[in-house]
């Protein structure tokens, strides 16, 4: 059995975004978090990819990946600071403990 | 001809609000002053209004979009509205000026009076069912702003709030059958709805009908909305007098004889009107023979009354019901700046701890026994002749059990009426107090209201002239030819005998204490507001309730958040999937 | 230099001057000292409402301009010149309450520099006119809003508020981003006309419409978790109340609203004509049900008054998506520029109601270097000490709650009336719904004004500092904004009525 070009990077696509909800859903540590938020992003990346391929749209779809990649590292880098000054306040990563704010 | 009369109508008392405010709390006399200025300018303005009635529309501003034209109308049954809510508007402000003397915040005070006074003025002006509906939301504004008026005792505010809440409820059926008309008519004109209702399909007909009657008898405080008015007593006397007894309880009155024509052949509307008048002038009658707070006591009064003027409308004569609009606005205004005044002696509104005190206030109680006389329907004062006409529409086209109904009803006002009058100003003093008479600014709105509850009902004639152009199929008649009417009736004197029965029954109250004892169970059930009260608190307690269960959704935990995100889009992705069509 | 001035429409300007004034105002308040930065930013606002007015005018006289600089292509139509107009306003008033509001706290010049940045951007969101372009504003002013939410770094509250809103907002961007993917896939198309005339010529094979469909339901998601739509709201509260008070007015007033119009710009070009329109009003109505009943009922039992707020924020976003929904499903205009109206009025309202809020939290903590939330009983008798703030805060929650004579009142009056010109039952029993909910909404509005007209003060309030004029200023002039619209609604016609064409151009 062979899958095509296409196929495998879908399936990829697939398998990451799984990997990335179930992380949300589960992940209890901020670091994680932001590590799952990154994973979800590469999903995103690699669907650009397939859709480029699949329109023989390469070129574009790289630059758009690029323009991901960018964004994507200014919110990583927000979020660790943020997760810096969480663990000095609460003194724990655990987002399950960040529960002030509720009802 | 008419415009400016009514820009000044309705734009002094507002152009006085602002001036008030601007005036500033540190400059009282100012502010006292200013108020009477325009209230009364504002009184004059509505009187001039008179000369100028007309069907035609006298201003019409066109606003565009879906908002449609602003236009006001001075024809005689608006006018008649308005003239009511600035003259009267500008008595309790007269009176306001010793009743708020030393009260801090009075450019709040006075600011929502004359806002109140020309929202109502304009009310009752409009032609347009947009501004129907602006200026009805006004009047609920400023009757919540001053029913809660001191802020500071909970009772004020919950009054106020509830106040609020429930005539906002009724009024959710005037926005939907406003815009029901607009949605099928293309225009906010009220003329044109009444021109052209007959063409509407029937069932939408019905469904406009009825949710104006929920707004009105919210507004009006019909049962089932009628529990807000009496906690609506917490407000400085005042604004009882004037809101919540003489003008905007009565908007609920006007709408339904506004629009009465459009609405009497709706199979079933007129009974259920009858009904609702009926059954609350009941309910109300007996709940002030229970009350032990003179305002209170006013206030179930008020309901009663306003009652009467429901089931009149529900017979189909729009014209007893407005005459007895006009004679309560009256007397029902005498009444309350008669209690503010001996409130303001005494300074407690429990009538037990009253009596006795007609010896240091001749003067109040003089017209407070006029005032109360024209409540029971005593001859010659104006609430015998308004109540005489109801009672013969009632019993002329009315169902018989509601000319039954109705007439029970007089007895047990002329009932609760003797008891009020006998336990604040005659026996013994109850509590020791150094009751004073009323000053000027408190006695001559007193008197000119006490004069006009002595003679309005000769103004049957014009009254009904007045309001023939507006209102049509009216049946007008001189004021002899009514008299002799009423005064030849055999009719009239069975309800006399009623009333007499009445006030016999509290001569002889304790004769009758065995009777009252068999009707303790009545008793408590009317203190307990017959169980209305009860179901605010349900849904109140309910709407908490779904309030703490949701609230629980809000855990904070990101990851539940999360999960809220991949929930949503499985939701959406069957519904786009699945979907329906247009 | 004829090149710069002739070919660059005015509406650029918009997007130009406040972007490039945030590096410089970050840089003078560094090298020259904050209040450089205060005010530099605000006249850098100000400047920007000239080409305001000429793109205005020019919309008016020429209808929608577009601009293109290699792959990128920028629109600007009424719906821009709405999300600009308001964006602009509210921003300058915001800036101009932070002046002292803000003075003194550390990184103030970062503050006013996202400020600005945030503004533009927001703007250009409005004008983008492919989908990836879209989603590059949208992440822009996410990343300028992340910094703001979190503004106050020592205050743990805030921290909390910040990282679920970013982990939130960065999962939404990965679906828009997904959703993206999936129309460039399905038609190899970017732009929203394009896709639009694929959509609708191509008559659709299996594959394209699933992926399509897969895509619409990606975005809503997506640009619906900043445009707060229930299930997807729950960091609105924090966020909202834990920022400082101008940016809680920002986000409130424009930025969800920015996050609706980028959620209708996106799916409103995959719908194709017909039946998925109506689909897609349906499912804004029902989130229009949702997001009205769980804002009013959470708001019910909030004792802090940002919070509240941001719960209203919650129930008014459904009254808009109640006017986008009716105008999707029956292609009613009333009911698409009710919506538009409403999404000013209550950037209005609620900037105002943040922004008065705020004046109290300033003077009776903030002043004094706490941190505290401003409690309803905190605002006991807070009308004696300052008239004007209490005036203000008590004009925007009962415009917000629909009481005339303030904006509220019309602009949900709008959205009914396209609800009942409709005549489907269904749509008109959510009118019905959503006029109750106003009156519920009263219930908690009603107090907050009663304890403010308290005569008895606080002991917050007894101890609160002199309010600022440069905070009561924006106040004044806000509050007579919603009352002069409130009893002529259609001055404000000009900017409602080319939105809500340009939104019913797309369906």
């Amino acid at each position: 059995m062979s899958l095509s070009p296409l196929a495998i990077v879908l399936l990829a696509v697939t398998l990451l975004l799984g990997v990335g909800f179930y992380g949300l859903l589960v992940a209890r540590n901020l670091i994680k978090l932001i590590v799952v938020l990154q994973i979800l992003a590469k999903a995103a990346m690699l669907a650009f990819v397939a859709a480029g391929y699949g329109q023989e749209h390469m070129g574009l779809a790289q630059s758009m990946v690029a323009m991901v990649i960018v964004a994507d590292t200014v919110v990583a880098v927000i979020a660790l600071a943020l997760a810096v000054q969480v663990r000095r306040h609460y003194g724990t990563l655990d987002v399950r403990k960040l529960t002030t704010l509720r009802g | 001809m008419a415009a400016p009369f009514i820009t000044l109508t309705i734009g002094l008392p507002w152009l006085g609000a602002l001036a008030v405010w601007i005036a500033g709390d540190q400059h009282p006399k100012a502010q006292h002053a200013l108020a009477v200025l325009f209230a009364v300018a504002g009184g004059l303005s509505g009187l001039a209004l008179l000369t100028t009635t007309g069907a035609e529309v006298a201003i019409r501003l066109p606003v565009g979009g879906a908002f449609g034209d602003f236009t006001f109308v001075a024809d005689g049954l608006g006018v008649f509205l308005a003239v009511i809510a600035t003259v009267i508007g500008s008595l309790a402000v007269i009176f306001s000026v010793e009743y708020m003397k030393g009260e801090a915040q009075l450019g709040r005070y006075y600011a929502f009076v004359l806002l109140f006074i020309g929202a109502m003025a304009g009310l009752a002006l409009t032609g347009s069912l947009l501004l129907l509906f602006f200026f009805w939301e006004v009047t609920a504004l400023t009757s919540y702003a001053l029913i809660s008026f001191h802020n500071d005792d909970p009772k004020a505010v919950a009054g106020g709030i509830k106040a609020l809440l429930m005539t906002q409820l009724g009024g959710v059926g005037l926005l939907a059958g406003a815009l029901l008309i607009y949605a099928h008519l293309g225009s906010y004109d009220i003329s044109a709805f009444l021109a052209g209702a007959d063409a509407l399909p029937p069932d939408l007909r019905a469904l406009i009908a009825f949710g104006f009657l929920a707004a009105a008898a919210a507004k009006s405080a019909q049962a089932p909305f009628h529990t807000w008015l009496p906690d609506a007593m917490e407000a400085p006397t005042p604004v009882s007098a004037l809101i919540h007894a003489a003008t905007m309880v009565n908007a609920g009155v006007y709408l339904l004889a506004r629009f009465f024509p459009a609405f009497e052949s709706v199979p079933g509307w007129s009974t259920a009107v009858v009904i609702i008048g009926m059954v609350t002038a009941l309910l109300a009658a007996v709940m002030a023979l229970v009350a032990d707070d003179l305002k209170r006591v006013l206030a179930y009064s008020t309901v009663s009354q306003l009652g009467y003027m429901v089931f009149a409308i529900g017979c189909g004569s729009v014209l007893a019901g407005q005459f007895h609009l006009f004679s309560h606005a009256v007397f029902k205004a005498l009444l309350f700046l008669g209690a503010g005044a001996v409130i303001h002696a005494i300074g407690t509104r429990d009538m037990h701890q009253m009596g006795g005190l007609g010896k240091h206030m001749p003067l109040v109680r003089g017209v407070f026994v006029i005032g109360a006389g024209a409540l029971a329907g005593i001859p010659i004062l104006n609430g015998f002749w308004s109540k005489e006409l109801i009672l013969e529409t009632g019993l002329a086209h009315g169902p018989l059990w509601g000319y039954i109904g109705m007439l029970i009803g007089a007895g047990l006002t002329a009932l609760y009426t003797a008891r009020m009058v006998w336990l604040v100003f005659y026996g013994e003093p109850r509590s020791h107090h150094h009751a004073h008479d009323a000053r000027p600014a408190m006695a001559i709105p007193l008197v000119l209201l006490a004069v006009g509850t002595l003679t309005t009902w000769l103004l049957f004639g014009p009254f009904g002239a007045l309001l023939a152009e507006a209102v049509p199929g009216l049946h007008e008649e001189s004021t002899l030819d009514f008299v002799t009417k009423v005064v030849s009736d055999p009719a009239t004197l069975l309800a006399l005998g009623v009333v007499a029965i009445g006030l016999l029954a509290w001569q002889q109250r304790s004769r009758l204490s065995p009777i009252a004892a068999g009707l303790r169970a009545l008793e408590q059930a009317a203190k307990q507001g017959f169980g209305f009260e009860a179901i605010n608190r349900f849904v109140a307690r309910m709407t908490r309730s779904a309030a703490t269960v949701l609230q629980r959704t809000q855990t904070g935990e990101l990851n539940w958040n999360a999960a809220g995100i991949a929930g949503a889009l499985l939701i959406v992705l069957i519904i786009l999937a699945g979907g329906g069509t247009r | 230099m004829a090149l710069w001035t002739s070919s660059l429409h005015p509406f650029l300007w918009l997007i130009v001057i406040p972007v490039l004034a945030s590096p410089v105002v970050y840089l003078a308040g560094r090298l020259a000292g904050a209040a450089l930065a205060r005010w530099l930013a605000l006249i850098a606002l100000i400047v920007t409402c000239a080409p305001c007015v000429l793109a205005a005018q020019e919309l008016a006289a020429n209808g929608a301009a577009t601009f293109t600089l290699g792959l990128v292509q920028l629109q600007f139509d009424g719906l821009s010149l709405l999300l600009a107009g308001l964006a602009l306003g509210l921003g300058t008033s915001v800036t101009l309450f932070s002046n002292a509001y803000m003075r003194g706290e550390t990184g103030e010049e970062k503050y006013y520099a996202a400020l600005l940045a945030m503004i533009g951007v927001m703007v250009g969101l409005g004008c983008a006119n492919d989908l990836f372009n879209l989603w590059v504003w949208f992440e822009a002013m996410a990343v300028s809003s992340y910094m703001l939410v979190a503004f106050y770094r020592d205050q743990p509250a805030s921290l909390e508020a910040g990282v679920k809103y970013l982990v939130q907002s960065a999962a939404g961007s990965v679906l828009v981003l997904l959703g993206i993917a999936a129309v460039f896939g399905a038609t190899g198309q970017l732009s929203l006309a394009s896709i639009a005339d694929s959509v609708r010529q191509a008559g659709a094979t299996q594959a394209t419409s699933a992926g399509l469909l897969a895509a619409g339901a990606l975005m809503t998601v997506g640009f619906g978790v900043k445009a707060a739509l229930v299930p997807l709201h729950t960091w609105l509260p924090d966020a909202h109340s834990q920022a400082p008070s101008g940016i809680s007015a920002m986000l409130s007033g424009v930025v969800i609203e920015a996050g609706l119009i980028a959620l209708l710009r996106a799916v409103s070009a995959l719908l194709g004509e017909g039946d998925a329109v109506a689909r897609f009003g349906q499912l804004l109505l029902l989130f229009a049900a949702l997001n009205m009943m769980l804002g009013n009922l959470l708001a019910l039992k909030q004792t802090q008054v940002k919070r509240m707020l941001a719960f209203s924020s919650l129930s008014h976003m459904g009254y808009m998506l109640l006017g986008f929904g009716v105008a999707a499903y029956t292609g009613q205009s009333a009911a698409a520029q009710g919506g538009m109206f409403h999404m000013l009025s209550h950037g209005l309202m609620k900037g105002l109601a943040f922004l008065a809020a705020g004046a109290l939290l300033y003077t009776l903590y903030v002043a004094k270097g706490a941190h505290g939330p401003l409690m309803v009983n905190d605002l006991n008798g807070a009308a004696r000490r300052y008239p004007l703030a209490a005036l203000a805060l008590g004009v925007a929650v009962l415009g917000l709650a629909g009481l005339p004579p303030l904006v509220g009142f019309m602009s949900k009056w709008q959205i009914f009336v396209g609800g009942f010109q409709a005549g489907d039952t269904l749509v008109a029993l959510l009118v019905i719904f959503a006029a109750l909910n106003s009156v519920l909404s009263l219930a908690y509005y009603a107090p907050l004004v009663n304890a403010m007209y308290r005569r008895e003060p606080s002991h917050a309030v007894r101890l609160g500092a002199a309010m600022p004029p440069t905070m009561i200023v924006p106040l004044v002039v806000m509050s007579i904004l919603v009352i002069a619209l409130g009893v002529w609604p259609t001055l404000i016609a000009w900017l409602t009525e080319p939105a809500g064409q340009a939104l019913l151009a797309g369906w």
